[in-house]
């Protein structure tokens, strides 16, 4: 599965989690799980802690040999998206922003509107404020309200994209030991669907 | 010229216009015929709405424009599927987005891309609408808020209670007057449960009138027993973060013995649409703002709720009237700002009534069985009356330098027998049910059709469709046995008895190369079906059904039709300007509109200006 996180510095909570025009953001918060982070924000990204240096998410699917790239705006992100070739894409981005924008969140949440639509399924999506986060995954089994430490997103992450965790790392995954949703979805009944979509017709 | 108006009058039949004409009613439309001319005008195969006013739009033939048929069909499942919209989702991430399958290029393109503005308001297949310079209303192919044509819903004290194919039922109680129960909104796609919104029900008894309050708006909703409620706004919650608005309206039907309340289909909001309906998209909420909240789904008449016997009569008429009546307003108050450029309105009722009453025309009609009909049987020529006096309403707006025309897109005819077409092509050793099956064992879907086996099956209203290898998922047939089957189709079906009437059905089969031409022609079907007055295919037929018998009689209260040989369901067309009137088509009306604005015809447009 591919990643892409996005990483809002100085985004709040309250704005990023009540404000109802950032319509984007809240489909999204609909589809995965959302809630807030205790510990320091900058540290999402850490795996583990060693001695002599720090493994981040990007080290490590580096070191995997993947794909990784980094961004600080959103029409070279969108340009990486589009060409389909990345593994993982990490944005960060400053709120307020440095461009001056009257409104930030709004200007983001249009920017994340247009970069939805470069994605496909299987990608993995997280949006990270300010103590608060956004997680979105096909398989994702955890819907609706989460808490937990800043240090637990990146084994979350990783589990959820498929990749094996080491076994020294700092935070722990939230969706482990538990049953990845298919995503293959519910068999549903069409027939039925489609019958009272069509006899409303008249005609049939 | 400066103005073009247009009036459209979905199924306004010439023969009643005509008789009624003789005897000296409908005077604005005497009035136009003097003025200028009268003639009926040609419709498409098939004889359809969405088919004749995308034919209308473009100035083309349906393979000019790709809209055959209500339903079209996925190769790949054979499932009939919506024909006229399409939903399309990028990744799952994104929101779906509604995709027009009416294709070509409609006349008002070319008019704004002189500048030239249009008003056009509740046309067919445009929704999406089309970016006009001007404004745009949708009109049929807007689906309520479950995504369908619409579903009602019907609230009732008994148990056991038959839910048909296009509504929802619920079984309530009433416990000291009160009852608890719920709107039914969209499904949710991760759970296919329906999204719900409360409401509470107080009744009153002794005043004939029940009061529904809720979160909605307005909270407390006052209805009396018989009558059509206002509006009320509702909003389902479809996420912890997410809530999608719709508009419902209400028919109480009965306090006693049992309780008995309608509920119409969910209707768009025009605030918050669920997807855009109107261009610009905020066009329809200021509409809304102006004359009032108004039915926003394309089929604006709850016809099914009278088919299944939901309401009455009555209660259908008067909301007929209420969907007059606010067309009216919309079209009375575009009309009062309108100065120059194009405009358009569509009435649907003359549709959507003459289908429900055309029955009581009949005494013999099997939908009668035995009823008194005169209560009735002047119904659709009241309504005419009504029509006229719109349009009589509109020339007050048409000038020295205005076009004025009024048109239907086809007629109305007697809907008496419907013809089982699958269990014809059964007969005939075209379609194959699985071993162990016969007709009447094989329910819509084609549920227990043997694809390996069949060479040609029907769905829609008059389609016929090969199964051709590399086409369907099953295709059996080479192009060289393709063309065997349709010869023994055409010459089986021409001319084919009703044995029980010793009456003709069909009275010819069309194939595609001769009726349709252009970049989708490849899309339609490989026959169509031309069948004669009183007949069409029978209820069982559109979804895919295999019943017992070839022939069966059209009980439904749903006894008019135009799905019949388009040469016998010409529209009405009058102009106040002298026009050509040997046979002018649907084809004809988008030259003529645009010549009328001095715009250049459409490369692909077929037909030629009529005032020329």
């Amino acid at each position: 599965m591919k990643i892409l996180v996005m990483r809002l510095q100085g985004a709040k909570r309250a704005k990023l989690f009540s404000d109802e025009r950032l319509e984007n953001l809240r489909r999204l918060m609909d589809m995965g799980c959302f809630g807030e982070l205790e510990g320091n924000p900058a540290e999402w990204n850490i795996l583990a802690r060693h001695e002599t240096h720090t493994l981040t998410l990007g080290e490590f699917l580096l070191q995997a040999g993947k794909d990784v790239a980094t961004f600080d705006d959103f029409s070279a992100l969108q340009g990486k998206l589009e060409s389909g070739t990345w593994d993982c894409c990490q944005l960060t981005a400053s709120f307020p922003a440095d461009n001056g924008s009257a409104d930030p969140y709004l200007d983001f949440d249009r920017n994340l509107g247009d970069s939805l639509q470069h994605l496909s399924d299987d990608t993995l999506l997280a949006v990270i404020g300010e103590g608060c986060f956004v997680l979105v995954a096909s398989n994702n089994p955890i819907t609706g309200y989460q808490d937990g430490s800043t240090l637990d997103l990146t084994p979350t992450i990783l589990e959820l994209a498929g990749y094996p965790l080491p076994s020294a790392r700092e935070g722990k995954s939230w969706v482990a030991g538990m049953e990845l949703n298919n995503s293959a979805g519910l068999t549903e009944d069409e027939q039925a669907i489609l019958r009272e979509r069509l006899s409303g017709l008249g005609y049939i | 010229m400066k103005k073009v108006i247009v009036i459209g009058l979905d199924g306004f039949e010439p023969k009643i216009a005509e008789a009624m004409m003789a005897r000296g009613e409908l005077p604005n439309l005497m009035k136009l015929r003097e003025q200028g001319g009268y003639s009926r005008l040609k419709t498409t195969p098939s004889a359809q709405t969405p088919v004749a006013w995308s034919t209308f739009s473009t100035g083309t033939n349906p393979g000019g424009h790709g809209i055959f048929d209500f339903l079209t069909r996925d190769p790949k499942t054979y499932l009939p599927i919506m024909a006229l919209s399409r939903y399309e989702q990028k990744n799952a991430f994104v929101l779906p987005k509604v995709v027009n399958m009416r294709r070509g290029t409609p006349f008002w393109d070319l008019l704004s891309a002189k500048d030239v503005e249009s008003t056009i308001l509740r046309i067919p297949c445009a929704y999406p609408p089309d970016k006009v310079k001007g404004r745009m209303l949708s009109g049929v192919g807007v689906p309520d808020l479950r995504g369908g044509f619409g579903t009602s819903t019907f609230y009732s004290t008994q148990t056991g209670l038959h839910t048909e194919s296009s509504e929802k039922t619920i079984t309530v109680s009433v416990k000291d007057g009160k009852v608890a129960t719920h709107i039914i909104g969209p499904r949710d796609p991760k759970t296919r449960s329906d999204f719900k919104f409360d409401i509470n029900i107080e009744v009153q008894k002794a005043e004939n009138k029940i009061f529904i309050t809720s979160q909605g708006q307005p909270e407390k909703l006052e209805m009396q027993l018989g009558k059509w409620s206002k509006w009320l706004k509702v909003k389902f919650k479809i996420g912890m973060m997410q809530s999608a608005s719709g508009i419902v309206r209400f028919n109480l039907r009965q306090l006693e013995p049992e309780f008995e309340l309608y509920a119409s289909p969910v209707n768009f909001e025009t605030e918050e649409p669920l997807f855009p309906i109107s261009s610009p998209q905020e066009y329809a909420h200021d509409l809304a703002m102006k004359i009032g909240r108004y039915y926003t789904t394309g089929m604006a008449e709850d016809h099914d709720g009278l088919n299944n016997e939901r309401f009455d009569e009555f209660a259908y008429l008067d909301q007929c009237r209420i969907v007059l009546r606010e067309r009216r307003k919309m079209m009375e108050f575009e009309l009062g700002r309108f100065e120059k450029g194009f405009f358009f309105c569509l009435f649907d009722t003359p549709d959507r009534l003459a289908h429900m009453f055309w029955r009581f025309t009949e005494p013999n009609h099997p939908a009668n069985r035995g009823e008194d009909v005169s209560r009735f049987a002047k119904v659709i020529e009241e309504h005419y009356r009504e029509c006229d006096e719109i349009v009589g309403e509109a020339m007050k707006h048409a000038d020295d330098d205005t076009l004025f025309i009024v048109l239907s897109d086809h007629g109305m005819n007697s809907f008496q027998r419907g013809l089982n077409l699958n269990t014809w092509l059964y007969e005939n050793s075209f379609l194959a049910l699985k071993p162990g099956f016969k007709p009447g064992e094989s329910p819509d879907f084609f549920q227990n059709v043997d694809w390996d086996k069949t060479k040609a099956f029907s769905f829609g209203l008059g389609c016929i469709f090969l199964n051709m290898k590399g086409r369907e998922a099953n295709g059996i047939l080479t192009t060289e046995e393709a063309e065997k089957t349709r010869v023994g189709i055409v010459s089986g079906l021409t001319g084919l008895v009703d044995s029980d009437r010793s009456a003709v059905a069909v009275r010819s089969v069309a194939r595609r190369e001769q009726v349709y031409s252009g970049p989708y022609a490849s899309e339609a079907p490989d026959l169509v079906v031309n069948f004669s007055e009183g007949y069409r295919v029978s209820w069982d037929t559109p979804l895919g059904g295999v019943p017992q018998g070839l022939f069966a009689d059209n009980t439904k209260k749903w006894g008019g039709d135009h799905v019949i040989d388009p040469a016998l369901a010409s529209g009405i067309l009058f102009m106040n300007r002298k026009f050509r009137a040997d046979a002018p088509g649907l084809v004809d009306l988008a030259p003529t509109i645009l010549n009328a604005l001095s715009v250049a015809k459409g490369a692909e447009m077929e037909g030629s200006d009529l005032l020329s």
